[in-house]
C-alpha cells in the first residue's frame, strides 16, 4: 500500500489545483471534451519471448535476494557506506533486467502475443506516447539505442524523482526527520531504483497508464508486481523494529530495505503466476479476493 | 406542497447546486454514486422546498401536512431515545465485564484483624529462660526500648540522589539543580555515624502517597486495588504502628498532609494536629509552611510533655517536582528549605528522641510518580538521635551508599525498626525487617541485640504465616520453603553463646524474613481467574454481538431497537433473578450482587442476541479495501499488545497507521472519476499525513523509550514546565485553527447564519482566552511580572472559567438553539447574473430562492458541538498539547473530506469510525501522556480550581487525560453527517428518511465502540494471560486500565454528547427543510 514508485511531472502539482496538471492527463480527466481521443492505459507487460529472457527474469529476482543474502552482514555492520557501494549494482543489474527482459517504452505493445524483435521506436518518439502512428512507423527498426535510451531516461527519473518522493514518504511514515538522513535516503534509492526503473523502462511517461500507477490500478505483471511488492515489502519490513530483541539487524533501515528486496522478488515473481496475471486491485466491493490479496 | 404556483420557486432552489458546484474546490459531494442520487432527485424538485420556507413565503402549509410533520418529528425523537437506550446497554455491558475482570485481576490479600498485643510476645519462650517479661510498657513491650519520643518526617518524595553528593556516573556528567541541595544528612552520616545513618529506601510500587503512607506504618505489600484510591483514601482497619501507639496511650501529634486524616480517623491530638490539603500541587507552600510554624512550638521544652510521637509530612518537593520537574532552581530552593528545617530540629531535638526523615517514594524523571521504575521507588531513610547509638558492623557499610544499587533497606523494614525502638509490640501484618543499623549498637558489634530484634520479628512473621495459612483455609502454600530457615536459626540461637553462633543465627533469621517476604510478594499476586474469565467472557460476547450490530444489519438500525431492548432487558431481568436465586441459596461462591449482576449480563446477552439474529443478517465481514484496512489494522494493533515493545512504542506504530491510511486515501482518490475529487481528494490526503507527522514532534517519552526518544511536550526532559517558546503555540492555535475551520466551511458555502458569529468571533475569543491563561501561568512560574502570586492565580482561574462558561454554557446553549448553518436569499423579479447557465433554461423574472450551504446542512450544523468541546479540551492542555488538539481539529475535517470525496461517507464504511479511533488514541499520547499511571496530569485539576471539588476535579483530570478520544467520539457521527445530501420523504411513500440518518449515525458510533472494545477486550486478555509477566505492572496493566477506561468514557461520551447531539441537529434541520 505504500507503494510509491517515481513521479511524472503532474503529481507535484496536483494538490494546487488542476489547471497545472499537463494538457493529456486533463484530457483524461474530462473524458469526451477533447479532440483526440485519450489513448488506453498500457496493459500487463509481459517478459519478451526469447531463451534468454525468459530464464533471465526468473534468475534475476532471485539473484538479488542472493546479493542481499551475501551482502546482509556487511549492510548490518555498516548500512551507509554498503547501501552507497551496491547501489550502482543494484542500478545495473535493474537496468540489465529491462534490457534483456522487457519491451522499452514505446514499442508496440506484445498484449500476450509474441512480438518477434520487440524493438520499437525511434528516441525522439519514445517518450510521447500520443503519437502511436509514427511509432508504428518505425517499429521494426532495430538498434541498440532504443533501449539505452529508455534505461537512462528511466535511471535519471528514478534518482531525480523516485527517490526524492520515497524518502519524503519515509519520513512520513515515521523515520528520523532530523538524524539518520543518510540512511533515508540510500533506502529510498534502493527502492526507487527497485522498483521505479522498470515502471518507467516499460511505461516512459504515458499519462494514463502512470494514473493507473498511482491508483496502484495497473493489471499484474512482473514490472508492476515488482514495484508494488517493494513498497508493500517495506511497509512489513518495519514490523520487526520496535521488538525489544536487542539484534543488530533491527536497526532503520535494514529491515525495511529487506522486506523491500523480498516484496520485489516475489512481487514480480507471483504476479506473473496465471491465476494473477492481468489481474487489478479493486477498492470498490466488486472483487473481494484481490482485496485480500491486496491487503496481505 | 406540489402547488404548482411553486413550481418555480422549486426549480430555482434545486439550482442553487450549481453555482456551488462550479464555485470553489470543495463544494458539493460530487463522487459518481452521489451525483446520480442527486440526479434521480432532479426530475421531482418540489421536494427540496423547504417547509420553513414556504412559511416564510407566506404559503400555507395545510393541516395534513403539519400533522404528519409532527408524526415524523414525534418518530424521530422517540426512536433516537431507543437508539440512547442501546447504547446505554453497551455501556453497562462494558461495565460489568471491566468490572468482573478486574475484581480477578487486581491482586487481592486478605487482612488479617489480628492484633499484636504488648503482654504477648511471638514465640512460646517456656522452652529456655525467658530472655524479657512482656509486657512493661515503661521498659518497652517485647524488647528494651531506646527512645520515649519520636519525630517521624516525610518529606515527600524525597529521592536518594537528592541526599547524596552528586558523582558523574559518566565523565562528562553535570550536576542537576537538584543534586547537593539537602547535604545534612549525608553530612551527618558521615561525620558522626554513632548519630546517624542514611540508606536508600526502596517502595513497593505503586509509588502513590496513600500506598506508601499504609505500608510504612502497616509493614506489609501493598495490593493493587488500593492504586486508584489516592482521590479518597480509606482507613486502614490492619494492626499498624499508629494504632499501636494509639493502644499504648502515646498521645499522636500529625502536622500535613491530610491523607494521614482519611488513613487514620481520629488517632491524633484534635488540638495540636494541623491537617493540609494535600491535592492542590500547584502550591508550594502552604502546607510546608504550616508544618514548621506548628512543629518547631513542640520542640520547645515546655510543650515536651504534650507529646509523645509527631508525624510531619512536607509536600513542597513533591509539588515542586509535579509542577516544574525535579530540574528546576524551584527545586533546589525547596531542597535547601527542608535543609534548613533539618538543621534545626537537630539542634532542637532532646536525648530521647529518635528523629526520623524519610521521603515515601521517589519521582521521574519529571517529577512525577506512581509507577515502579528505579527512579520513583528510591527514597532516602535517614535516622538521628542525639545521644548516639546507631552503629555499622563492617566498613563497607560505613559510609552511605552511592547510589541504590550498592545497599538499601525495604520502606517496610521501618515498621519493626521504629516499633521496638520504641518499644513497641511488632505490628501483627509485619513482613520487614529491623535495620541492622539501629540495632548494632555504637561499636556495631551488638550481634546479641541484633540476633534478638530479628528473633521477634522472625517469630512475628511466623505466627502471621500461620494465621494467614489458617484464615485461608489452604494449604500452607505460605509457610512453604522459608520454614527452613526459621528452624535452623532456631537452633543455632539456642546453642548460641559466642558471637560467632548468634552472628549465623542472626543471618539465618534475616534469610527467613526475606525468603517469606519473597513468598508473599509471589503469593499475592494471587488472580481470581474465575472472575476474570467471567469479565473476559463477557465483554466477548458483547463484542461479538456488536459486530453483528454495527457491521452485519441489513435492517435500519431504528428498527431494531424496540426488540432488541425489550428482549435484553427481559433476559437481565431473568438473568438476575436466577442469580440472586442462586446466590442465596449458596451455589456459588459471590456476593449475591455480583451472581446477580453476572447473570443479568449474560441473560441480557442472550436476549440481545435473538434479537439481532432473528434480523435479516449478512456476514459481517468487510467488502472493500477500506473494511480489511480497519479490520487489519484493529486486529494487527491488538496482537501488538501482547509484545511489550509494540505497547511501548505504540505512539509510533499509531502514526504509522495513520500514514497508510493517508497514502491509502491518495491512492484511492487518484481512482476517482471526477478532477474535483481526485485533486480535493489528493490535497486532504497529502495534508492529512503531513499534520499527522507535524503532530509527532509533540511527544512526551516514557521511560523504556530511552534511548531512542526524546521528549519535547516540556522545556526539558527533566521538567513539567513549558519552555517559554511553547507559549506562543495556543497564539497560533487561535490564529490558524478558526481560520482553517471557516475553511472547510466556506467549502461548502456553509459560513453562514450562527457559524460566522460562533466560529469567527466566540470560539476565537475563547481561544485567545486560553492563551492569555498560559502566559499568565508561564509568568507565576517564571516570575516574570511583579505581581503576587495570588493575583496572579485568582486572574488565572476567572479566565479558565470564562473559558468553560463560553464552551460549555453559551455553547450548548447555542447549540441546542441554533438553525443549521445555511443563509436563504429570496430575490424576486431579477435574472441572476451569476447564473448564466441555468440548466432548466430559467426565464427571469420568477422567484430565485438561493441557499447558501446546502450541501452540508447536517455537518458544518453538528461540528459546533466539536468545536464546543474542542475549545474545553484546549483549555485544559498544556501549551504543546493545545498546538496537539489544534492538529486533531485539522485532521478530523480532512478526514471527513476525503471520506467525502472517496464517496466513503454515504456507504457507512468502517474506516471513518475506525481512523477516528486511531486519531484519538494517537493524540492521546501527542497530548503528553503515554500509558503509564505516572503521566496523569494531576495538576490540570487546578485550572478552573483552587481546591479538590467534587465531581468536578476527577472530571477536568478526565478532560485533559483522555481529551482527543472525547473530540475524536464527538466527532464520530459526522462520518454519516458531513455533506450529507438532504433527505426529505419522497411524496407517495411512508418512510421517515430521518430514521435512515439515525440508522447510518448508531452504525457509525457502534463501529467506533467496536474499535475502542477490541482494544480493551485485547488489553484486558492480554494482562490477564501474562499476568506473571515481569512487566506486568510497567506496561501491560496501565495499559489495561487506559483501554479500560477510555472505553468507559467513549461509551458515555458516545452516548450522552455525539448520539445526543444529532437530536438537535436532526430537529434543526427538519424544522427548516421539512421532514
Amino acid at each position: 500500500m505504500t507503494s510509491a514508485p517515481p513521479s511524472p511531472p503532474h503529481r507535484t502539482g496536483t494538490s494546487s489545483s488542476s489547471s497545472s496538471n499537463p494538457t493529456q492527463s486533463q484530457s483524461n480527466a474530462s473524458a469526451s471534451a477533447q479532440a483526440p481521443p485519450p489513448k488506453p492505459p498500457a496493459p500487463a507487460v509481459s517478459i519478451l519471448p526469447g531463451q534468454l529472457a525468459r530464464v533471465y527474469s526468473f534468475a534475476h529476482p532471485v539473484l538479488l535476494l542472493g546479493l542481499l543474502a551475501v551482502r546482509f552482514k556487511k549492510f548490518v555492520e555498516d548500512p551507509v557506506s554498503e547501501l552507497f557501494g551496491d547501489l550502482p549494482v543494484l542500478a545495473g543489474l535493474q537496468v540489465l533486467y529491462a534490457v534483456v527482459c522487457l519491451p522499452p517504452a514505446g514499442a508496440p505493445s506484445s498484449k500476450g502475443t509474441t512480438v518477434e524483435s520487440s524493438l520499437g521506436g525511434s528516441e525522439g518518439t519514445v517518450l510521447k506516447p500520443g503519437r502511436i502512428g509514427l511509432r508504428r512507423k518505425h517499429a521494426k527498426e532495430a538498434g541498440i539505442s532504443v533501449k539505452v535510451v529508455p534505461a537512462l531516461i528511466s535511471l535519471t527519473l528514478t534518482t531525480l524523482l523516485a527517490t526524492p518522493i520515497l524518502s519524503i514518504l519515509l519520513v512520513l511514515f515515521g523515520a528520523p526527520l532530523t538524524t539518520h538522513n543518510l540512511e533515508t535516503l540510500l533506502c529510498a534509492a534502493h527502492m526507487a531504483v527497485l522498483s521505479a526503473t522498470a515502471l518507467v523502462y516499460v511505461h516512459g511517461v504515458d499519462g494514463s497508464t502512470w494514473r493507473e500507477v498511482w491508483g496502484v490500478g495497473r493489471p499484474a505483471d512482473a514490472v508492476w508486481g515488482g514495484a508494488l511488492g517493494t513498497g508493500v515489502g517495506a511497509w512489513f519490513g518495519a514490523v520487526p523494529i520496535p521488538l525489544d530483541w536487542d539484534r543488530p539487524w533491527q536497526a532503520y533501515p535494514i529491515t525495511i530495505l529487506t522486506g523491500a528486496y523480498i516484496g520485489y522478488a516475489l512481487g514480480s515473481l507471483i504476479s506473473r503466476s496465471s491465476c494473477l496475471y492481468g489481474k487489478r486491485i479493486q477498492f470498490t466491493p466488486e472483487v473481494e479476493e484481490d482485496m485480500d490479496k491486496k491487503t496481505e | 406542497m406540489a402547488s404548482p404556483t411553486l413550481e418555480g420557486l422549486a426549480n430555482s432552489s434545486t439550482n442553487v447546486d450549481d453555482p456551488k458546484l462550479s464555485a470553489s474546490s470543495s463544494s458539493r459531494p460530487s463522487s459518481s454514486s452521489r451525483s446520480s442520487d442527486l440526479g434521480e432527485r432532479r426530475p421531482q424538485p418540489k421536494l427540496q422546498v423547504p417547509a420553513g420556507l414556504q412559511a416564510r413565503m407566506g404559503k400555507k402549509t395545510n393541516s395534513v401536512q403539519e400533522l404528519r410533520t409532527q408524526v415524523m418529528e414525534g418518530e424521530f425523537k422517540i426512536k433516537h431515545l431507543g437508539l440512547l437506550g442501546v447504547l446505554v446497554w453497551i455501556l453497562l455491558l462494558h461495565v460489568a465485564g471491566i468490572f468482573f475482570f478486574t475484581k480477578g485481576f487486581l491482586l487481592t490479600r486478605m487482612v488479617l484483624d489480628n492484633k499484636s498485643s504488648c503482654k504477648i510476645l511471638p514465640f512460646d519462650d517456656s522452652s529456655h529462660a525467658p530472655a524479657w517479661t512482656a509486657g512493661r510498657s515503661d521498659k518497652g513491650c517485647w524488647h528494651q526500648k531506646s527512645f520515649d519520643k519520636a519525630i517521624v518526617i516525610i518529606i515527600d518524595a524525597l529521592r536518594y540522589d537528592f541526599t547524596v553528593p552528586f558523582a558523574p556516573s559518566v565523565e562528562s556528567e553535570q550536576a542537576h539543580l537538584f543534586h547537593n541541595n539537602i547535604p545534612v544528612l549525608y553530612e551527618t552520616a558521615v561525620n558522626e555515624p554513632e548519630k546517624a545513618f542514611l540508606l536508600p529506601f526502596i517502595a513497593d510500587p505503586p509509588t502513590t502517597t496513600l500506598q506508601r503512607l499504609k505500608g510504612l506504618t502497616t509493614g506489609t505489600l501493598p495490593t493493587f486495588v488500593d492504586a486508584g484510591s489516592n482521590f479518597a483514601g480509606t482507613a486502614i482497619d490492619e494492626d499498624n504502628l499508629v494504632a499501636q501507639l494509639r493502644a499504648a496511650g502515646k498521645n499522636l501529634v500529625h502536622l500535613g498532609d491530610d491523607t494521614w486524616h482519611s488513613l487514620f480517623p481520629d488517632y491524633f491530638d484534635t488540638n495540636l494536629t494541623r491537617p493540609f490539603d494535600s491535592f492542590n500541587v500547584w502550591d508550594l507552600y502552604t502546607v510546608d509552611n504550616g508544618v514548621t510554624a506548628n512543629l518547631f512550638p513542640l520542640l520547645h521544652p515546655d510543650n515536651a510533655t504534650k507529646w509523645d510521637v509527631v508525624f510531619g509530612h512536607y509536600l513542597g518537593v513533591d509539588h515542586a517536582g509535579h509542577r516544574y520537574g525535579p530540574d528546576h532552581s524551584t527545586m533546589g530552593e525547596k531542597l535547601r528549605e527542608m535543609d534548613q528545617v533539618i538543621r534545626n530540629l537537630i539542634e532542637m531535638v532532646d536525648d530521647d528522641t529518635l528523629l526520623v526523615i524519610m521521603g515515601d517514594h521517589g519521582m521521574d524523571s519529571k517529577g512525577d510518580h506512581g509507577g515502579e521504575s528505579d527512579d520513583e521507588v528510591e527514597a532516602a531513610l535517614w535516622m538521628y538521635s542525639k545521644k548516639g547509638m546507631f552503629g555499622r558492623t563492617s566498613t563497607e557499610t560505613a559510609r552511605p551508599p552511592k547510589s541504590p544499587r550498592e545497599r538499601f533497606v525495604p520502606q517496610i523494614d521501618l515498621v519493626p525498626t521504629l516499633s521496638l525502638l520504641l518499644g513497641m509490640p511488632i505490628p501483627f501484618n509485619n513482613l520487614g525487617s529491623p535495620i541492622e543499623e539501629a540495632f548494632a549498637g555504637t561499636y556495631g558489634n551488638d550481634v546479641k541485640n541484633l540476633a534478638a530484634v530479628n528473633r521477634l520479628t522472625s517469630a512475628q512473621i511466623k505466627r502471621y504465616q500461620h494465621e494467614y495459612a489458617a484464615a485461608r483455609g489452604e494449604d500452607h502454600s505460605l509457610s512453604l520453603g522459608s520454614l527452613e530457615y526459621w528452624s535452623e536459626a532456631e537452633q543455632t540461637f539456642a546453642k548460641g553463646k559466642s558471637d560467632a553462633i548468634l552472628r549465623s543465627a542472626y543471618d539465618s533469621y534475616r534469610q527467613y524474613q526475606r525468603g517469606t517476604l519473597e513468598i508473599c510478594r509471589g503469593l499475592w499476586a494471587n488472580f481470581d481467574v474465575p472472575s476474570m474469565i467471567q469479565g473476559v467472557l463477557i465483554l466477548f460476547s458483547g463484542l461479538a454481538l456488536l459486530v453483528f450490530y454495527a457491521r452485519g444489519l441489513k435492517v435500519n438500525r431504528t428498527e431494531l431497537t424496540g426488540s432488541l431492548l425489550t428482549l435484553a432487558g427481559a433476559g437481565s431481568g431473568l438473568g438476575g433473578a436466577v442469580g440472586s436465586v442462586i446466590g442465596v441459596l449458596g451455589f456459588v461462591d459471590m456476593p449475591i450482587i455480583e451472581s446477580s449482576v453476572l447473570f443479568a449480563a449474560f441473560g441480557s446477552i442472550i436476549g440481545a442476541a435473538w434479537s439481532i439474529f432473528g434480523s435479516q443478517l449478512s456476514p459481517p465481514l468487510p467488502n472493500s479495501l477500506w473494511g480489511w484496512l480497519s479490520l487489519i489494522f484493529t486486529v494487527s494493533q491488538s496482537i501488538g499488545f501482547a509484545s511489550n515493545s509494540y505497547t511501548i512504542w505504540e505512539d509510533e506504530i499509531l502514526l504509522f497507521f495513520l500514514s497508510t491510511f493517508g497514502v491509502v486515501a491518495g491512492v484511492s482518490s487518484m481512482r476517482q472519476k471526477a478532477t474535483q475529487d481526485r485533486v480535493l481528494g489528493l490535497y486532504h490526503s497529502v495534508l492529512f499525513v503531513l499534520l499527522g507527522r507535524l503532530a509527532s514532534f509533540s511527544r512526551l517519552c516514557r521511560e523504556e523509550q530511552m534511548p531512542f526518544c526524546r521528549s519535547t511536550y516540556y522545556a526539558s526532559a527533566t521538567s513539567s514546565t513549558s519552555a517559554p517558546w511553547q507559549l506562543a503555540i495556543p497564539f497560533l492555535v487561535t490564529l490558524i485553527i478558526p481560520a482553517v475551520i471557516k475553511a472547510y466551511y466556506t467549502g461548502s458555502k456553509s459560513y453562514e447564519g450562527t457559524s460566522s458569529l460562533w466560529i469567527g468571533v466566540t470560539f476565537r475569543l475563547g481561544l485567545l482566552i486560553t492563551s492569555l491563561f498560559w502566559i499568565l501561568e508561564g509568568a507565576d512560574d517564571g516570575g516574570w511580572f511583579n505581581v503576587s502570586k495570588e493575583a496572579l492565580k485568582s486572574s488565572r482561574m476567572f479566565l479558565a472559567q470564562f473559558v468553560f462558561a463560553i464552551a460549555f454554557g453559551a455553547g450548548t446553549t447555542a447549540y441546542m438553539y441554533a438553525k443549521p448553518c445555511i443563509s436563504i436569499n429570496v430575490s424576486k423579479g431579477s435574472p441572476d447574473p451569476e447564473k448564466p447557465a441555468s440548466p432548466s433554461g430559467q426565464q427571469p423574472g420568477r422567484t430565485t430562492v438561493t441557499i447558501l450551504g446546502f450541501g452540508n446542512v447536517y455537518g458544518t450544523r453538528f461540528f459546533f458541538l466539536v468545536v464546543n468541546f474542542g475549545l474545553a479540551v484546549i483549555l485544559m492542555q498544556k501549551p504543546m498539547g493545545q498546538g496537539a488538539i489544534g492538529l486533531l481539529l485539522w485532521q478530523i475535517l480532512s478526514l471527513l473530506e476525503i471520506l467525502d470525496t472517496n464517496a466513503l461517507a454515504t456507504t457507512n464504511v468502517s474506516i471513518g469510525p475506525v481512523v477516528l479511533g486511531l486519531l484519538g488514541s494517537y493524540y492521546y499520547f501527542k497530548t503528553g501522556h503515554q500509558a503509564v499511571l505516572s503521566t496523569i496530569q494531576w495538576e490540570t485539576a487546578f485550572i478552573p480550581l483552587s481546591t479538590v471539588k467534587y465531581p468536578w476535579s476527577p472530571l477536568l483530570v478526565i478532560l485533559n487525560t483522555f481529551g482527543p478520544q472525547i473530540l475524536s467520539a464527538i466527532a464520530v457521527p459526522l462520518t454519516v453527517l458531513w455533506k450529507r445530501p438532504l433527505q426529505v420523504q419522497e411524496p407517495g411513500k411512508t418512510d421517515n428518511p430521518s430514521l435512515r440518518l439515525l440508522s447510518d449515525v448508531v452504525q457509525a458510533v457502534t463501529t467506533h465502540i467496536l474499535y475502542l472494545g477490541t482494544i480493551n477486550l485485547a488489553t484486558t486478555m492480554w494482562a490477564g494471560h501474562l499476568r506473571r509477566h515481569l512487566m506486568l505492572y510497567r506496561i501491560f496493566s496501565p495499559r489495561f486500565m487506559m483501554g479500560a477506561a477510555v472505553l468507559g468514557v467513549v461509551d458515555v461520551v458516545v452516548a450522552f454528547v455525539g448520539v445526543l447531539g444529532v437530536r438537535w441537529c436532526g430537529l434543526s434541520v427538519g424544522e427548516v427543510f421539512g421532514w
